[in-house]
């Protein structure tokens, strides 16, 4: 059945873009985990990566996720000599996670998983007009 | 009695798969609109030329009695071509989600189109058999 696969391809769309958001809920979270020891480092920023696959068993290209990467760049300092993961000039070094770019990931990742919704309901609506051929 | 045998019923027939596998095809570009690299695809038109014709799908073994089997070559029974329409973003990834909505969107209602022309046409049929459809 080919609108069975429509229906498989859209919700291997879904369960990426739900990774995504986890991934960016976690980002999210730990904006202000930093270390616990002195000159320790904070939580790095995690990215998910996409891929798309070809899927032997219905011949479409289904999407996947590739392992979660850390996102490179520095992290910032603040000058807090009394905290825990102070190094000996009394820096803190604070993740790289920035909350608005976070934000716009996951208006992104919402847009994305209502698509594949949508397309689910067209798949499931041409199959209940195919269904209905049988009323006469 | 086979339906198939039927011009008209022939047709809607093959509209049928082809609208089905459009969606195939547009709902394997939204699920890949996040992916780099992704260009997105789109089924080449169906021309009524062709449809008349009868070679819509793809080369397929002739079958020169109606219990011949039709070969497995299911896997994709209409040309795929890139769909050109949208920019390509920096990522190389070509799928604009709008643009797939309104072809997804579309899809579906010609698709409703065609079932409720084929169940007319049943109507029809059941008519001259003498039934009220």
């Amino acid at each position: 059945m080919d609108l069975d696969k429509v229906i498989k391809v859209a919700a291997a769309g879904l369960s990426a873009q739900s990774a995504r958001l986890q991934v960016i809920s976690q980002n999210l979270a730990n904006a202000q985990s930093t270390g616990t020891t002195p000159g320790g480092e904070p939580y790095r920023r995690k990215i998910v990566t996409f891929k798309s696959v070809l899927d032997q068993a219905t011949g479409v290209q289904m999407v996947k996720t590739g392992p979660i990467a850390s996102a490179g760049g520095d992290f910032e300092r603040h000058y807090d000599p009394v905290h825990p993961a102070a190094d000996k000039d009394g820096y803190v070094m604070t993740p790289n996670v920035n909350p608005l770019v976070e934000l716009m990931d996951m208006r992104e990742a919402q847009q994305s998983y209502q698509a594949n919704l949508s397309v689910i309901d067209a798949a499931k609506s041409m199959l209940s007009h195919t269904l209905d051929l049988l009323h006469g | 009695m086979d339906l198939g045998n039927i011009p008209l019923f022939k047709a809607m027939m093959s509209r049928m798969s082809w609208l089905t596998e459009r969606q195939q095809v547009l709902g394997q570009n939204v699920a890949n609109a996040d992916t780099p690299n992704f260009k997105a695809q789109d089924l080449k038109p169906q021309s009524f030329k062709e449809m008349l014709a009868g070679t819509t799908s793809h080369l397929q073994l002739a079958a020169t009695q109606p219990n011949h089997l039709p070969g497995v070559n299911a896997a994709a029974a209409f040309d795929a071509v890139a769909d050109k329409s949208a920019e390509t973003s920096p990522s190389g990834n070509s799928v604009s989600i709008e643009d797939q909505m309104l072809k997804v969107s579309s899809t579906a209602n010609e698709y409703q189109m065609t079932t409720s022309l084929y169940r007319r046409q049943i109507g029809m049929l059941k008519t001259v058999l003498g039934r009220t459809a």
